[in-house]
C-alpha cells in the first residue's frame, strides 16, 4: 500500500473522505429537507413502513458504518448491542407484556437503554481489543449470537423465546408513537442528530486519531495515543448509536423477541451496510432503503418466500459492479463526468 | 507529568542493549551514549540491526536484555505512547502515515497526541490547528494542507514523516532512513532541513548515504551483525578501515 503518486499536487479529498468535500453538510441538508416533506406526497404505508422502517435500520447499519470507514472495524455486534437497548426498555416500561420488572416511565426507561447499550458495545470492544479483520468479525459474531441465544434461553428476565409483547413507545409531544407520522419524524430526527454526530465527531481530535488507528496504527501508538483506548470508545459510540436503533425497532415492533436479533438480523444489518457502501455514514440509509423496498415487495416481484434469493441477488449484482456499494458507484459515475483521474490507493486499499 | 530534563544528563544511554528473535540476535549488547542536543548519525549495512535497535529505542518492543534511559529516567519497560510523550518523536523507513486523511489532518493528530485532550470531542483548538500548518511550513509542505496523503509524493510523504515527528517538541528525534528514495533535487532539501533543527532536539539518524549522514553527525556510530563496530566523529570513520572494508565488502548500500 505504497501511496507514492507523483503530481498529485493541491488534489483535495477524493479518497476515502470521498464524499467529503465541501459538499457533503448541503447535499445532507437538502436530503433532510426532501425526507421532511415526503411524507406529503406518499401514501402512510410508504412513510411508516419503508421509509421509517429503513431509517430505523439505517442507524444499526451506521454503527457498523461507522466502526467500518472510520475505524475499519467490521463489528457483526450491532445488531445484538441494538437488542441490548430494545430489551433494557422492554424490561422496565409499563404495559409491557409480560411485565417483568415494570413501571419505570419511558422518559427514564430509554436513557438505562442507551447506556446499556453503551457499555454492550464498550464491553465487545474490549474484548475484541486485539483482534482484526476475520478474526475481528469472528468474535464479534460469536458475541452477538452468544447474548442472543442468552437471551432466548433466560425466561425469568426476557420472557425467552417469545420476547416481550407490547411496548408501545412514548408519547412524543403529547402524541402517540403509534400514529405513523409522529413515528417518522421522531426516527428521522433522531437519525438525522446521529448522522450529525459521526460527522462532527470525526472531525474532533478523537475521531481524527480514530481515523489514524485506521490507516496506521503503529504511528498512531508513535504519536501518544493508546490506541486501544480510542478502539474501546469508538465501539461504546458505535453502542449508542445502536442502542437509539434498538429503541426505535422495538417501538416500532411493539415489542422485542430474541429471533430478531439473532444471525438473520445480524447478516441483514451487514448487507445493508455493504450495499449502500461502507465509505461514508449516508451509505448505510441508502443501503436499508433498498432492503427495506425490497423485503416489502419481494411478495409482488415473485414471491414472498423468495425474498432471500432476491436480497441475495441484489447484493450480488451490487457488490460485483462495485465492490464499495452504491456509493462507490455514485462516486465512479461523478468522476466519469468529472473525467478526474483513476483512485488514488486509498480508494484503492478499501 | 514530563519530567525536567535533568541538566547535563545525556539525551538517551543504552547499556548493554540486546534483542533476540528466536535465535536470531538482532542486536546484541549495544552500549552507547547519546549526549543532549548532539547529531548522532547510525551506519551500517542492511541487516546490521539499526532498525531493530530505534524500535527498542521508541518501545515498539522491549528489550531481551540491557537498559534504555532517556535524559536520565529509566525507560526500558514503557510502552511506545509513554515514550513520545515523553518526548520521543520518530520517522520510519517506509512512510507510516494516515493516507485517507489530509497532510493538515495527519499534523493535528501528530500534535494532539502529545497533549491532553486526546480523547476530545471538541473541534481541534485554534492553536492545534495553527501548530500544524507551522509544522506544514517547517517541513515545505504548507502550500499543501488539504491533500489527501494517499496523493503525495514519495519525497513529500517522507517530508511529512518529519513533520509528524516534530509534532511532539521531542526532545529526542529519531529518523529512521530518512534521504531513502529521494531524488537528488529532493536530498539537500532534506539536509538543510534536518541542518536547521535547534539544538534543543537532540538527533538520531539512521542513514546508507554517507552523503547525507556525515554532514550533519558530530559522532557516527557503525553497525554491523547487531554490534556497535566504531564510533567516532565523520573524519575518523571515513578513513577508519573497518569501515571501508564493511562498505566495500557489501558495496555500497541504498
Amino acid at each position: 500500500m505504497s501511496g507514492d503518486r507523483t503530481g498529485g499536487a493541491g488534489r483535495t479529498g477524493l479518497g476515502l473522505r470521498g464524499l467529503g468535500g465541501g459538499w457533503v453538510i448541503p447535499a445532507s441538508l437538502a436530503l433532510l429537507a426532501v425526507m421532511l416533506v415526503l411524507p406529503a406526497f406518499i401514501p402512510p404505508f410508504f412513510t411508516g413502513n419503508i421509509l421509517g422502517r429503513a431509517i430505523v435500520f439505517g442507524i444499526i447499519a451506521m454503527s457498523l458504518t461507522f466502526l467500518a470507514t472510520y475505524g475499519g472495524f467490521v463489528s457483526l455486534a450491532q445488531m445484538m448491542i441494538a437488542g441490548v437497548a430494545g430489551y433494557a426498555v422492554a424490561v422496565l416500561v409499563p404495559g409491557a407484556v409480560p411485565s417483568i420488572v415494570g413501571g419505570v416511565p419511558y422518559g427514564l426507561a430509554i436513557p438505562i437503554g442507551l447506556l446499556a447499550a453503551t457499555l454492550m458495545g464498550l464491553l465487545v470492544g474490549a474484548i475484541a481489543v486485539r483482534t482484526q479483520g476475520i478474526y475481528l468479525l469472528m468474535i464479534t459474531l460469536a458475541l452477538g449470537v452468544g447474548v442472543q441465544l442468552f437471551i432466548q434461553t433466560n425466561i425469568a428476565w426476557f420472557n425467552g423465546y417469545e420476547g416481550i409483547r407490547n411496548v408501545v413507545g412514548p408519547d412524543v409531544l403529547g402524541m402517540p408513537f403509534r400514529d405513523t407520522y409522529v413515528f417518522y419524524y421522531t426516527t428521522l430526527a433522531i437519525a438525522a442528530a446521529l448522522y450529525a454526530m459521526v460527522l462532527y465527531l470525526v472531525r474532533t481530535p478523537f475521531g481524527l486519531a480514530l481515523q489514524g488507528i485506521r490507516d496506521n496504527v503503529r504511528r498512531v501508538n508513535a504519536l501518544g495515543y493508546h490506541a486501544a483506548w480510542h478502539r474501546i470508545a469508538a465501539f461504546g459510540v458505535a453502542g449508542f448509536i445502536a442502542g437509539w436503533g434498538g429503541l426505535l425497532f422495538t417501538f416500532y415492533n411493539i415489542g422485542i423477541s430474541p429471533g430478531s436479533i439473532g444471525l438473520g438480523g445480524t447478516v441483514n444489518i451487514l448487507i445493508m451496510a455493504v450495499i449502500g457502501g461502507l465509505g461514508h455514514p449516508i451509505g448505510a440509509f441508502i443501503g436499508a432503503v433498498i432492503f427495506v423496498v425490497f423485503d416489502t415487495f419481494a411478495a409482488d416481484l415473485y414471491d414472498r418466500d423468495r425474498f432471500n434469493t432476491l436480497i441475495g441477488a441484489v447484493f450480488l449484482v451490487i457488490v460485483l459492479v462495485s465492490p464499495d456499494g452504491v456509493l462507490g458507484l455514485a462516486k465512479r459515475a461523478g468522476r466519469l463526468f468529472r473525467r478526474a483521474p483513476a483512485p488514488s490507493p486509498a480508494e484503492a486499499r478499501q | 507529568m514530563t519530567p525536567m530534563p535533568q541538566t547535563g544528563a545525556p539525551a538517551l544511554v543504552l547499556t548493554g542493549v540486546g534483542r533476540r528473535f528466536g535465535a536470531l540476535a538482532a542486536v546484541s549488547d549495544v552500549t552507547l551514549t547519546v549526549a543532549a542536543g548532539e547529531r548522532r548519525a547510525v551506519l551500517g549495512p542492511n541487516g546490521a540491526g539499526k532498525t531493530t535497535l530505534f524500535n527498542l529505542i521508541c518501545g515498539d518492543f522491549p528489550p531481551t536484555s540491557g537498559r534504555v534511559e532517556l535524559f536520565g529516567q529509566d525507560i526500558t519497560a514503557d510502552p511506545p505512547h509513554t515514550r513520545a510523550r515523553n518526548g520521543v518523536g520518530r520517522t520510519y523507513q517506509n512512510s507510516l502515515l494516515f493516507n485517507g486523511l489530509s497532510v493538515q489532518d495527519n499534523l493535528v493528530v501528530a500534535v494532539r497526541g502529545a497533549r491532553p485532550g486526546r480523547f476530545s470531542w471538541l473541534l481541534p483548538s485554534r492553536d492545534d490547528v495553527a501548530k500544524a500548518r507551522r509544522l506544514a511550513e517547517t517541513v515545505r509542505l504548507g502550500h499543501l494542507l488539504d491533500a489527501e496523503v494517499a496523493s503525495l509524493s514519495h519525497g513529500q510523504r517522507r517530508q511529512l514523516e518529519v513533520g509528524m515527528a516534530l509534532a511532539c517538541d521531542p526532545r529526542l528525534l529519531m529518523l529512521d532512513e530518512p534521504a531513502a528514495g529521494l531524488s537528488p533535487v529532493e536530498r539537500p532539501e532534506l539536509l538543510r532541513l534536518m541542518q536547521e533543527l535547534p539544538r534543543s532536539i537532540t538527533l538520531v539518524v539512521i542513514e546508507h548515504d554517507m552523503d547525507i549522514a556525515l554532514p550533519i553527525a558530530d559522532i557516527v556510530t557503525v553497525m554491523k551483525d547487531g554490534q556497535v563496530v566504531v564510533e567516532g566523529p565523520p573524519a575518523m570513520i571515513e578513513s577508519d578501515p573497518t569501515v571501508q572494508a564493511i562498505y566495500l565488502g557489501h558495496g555500497r548500500a541504498h
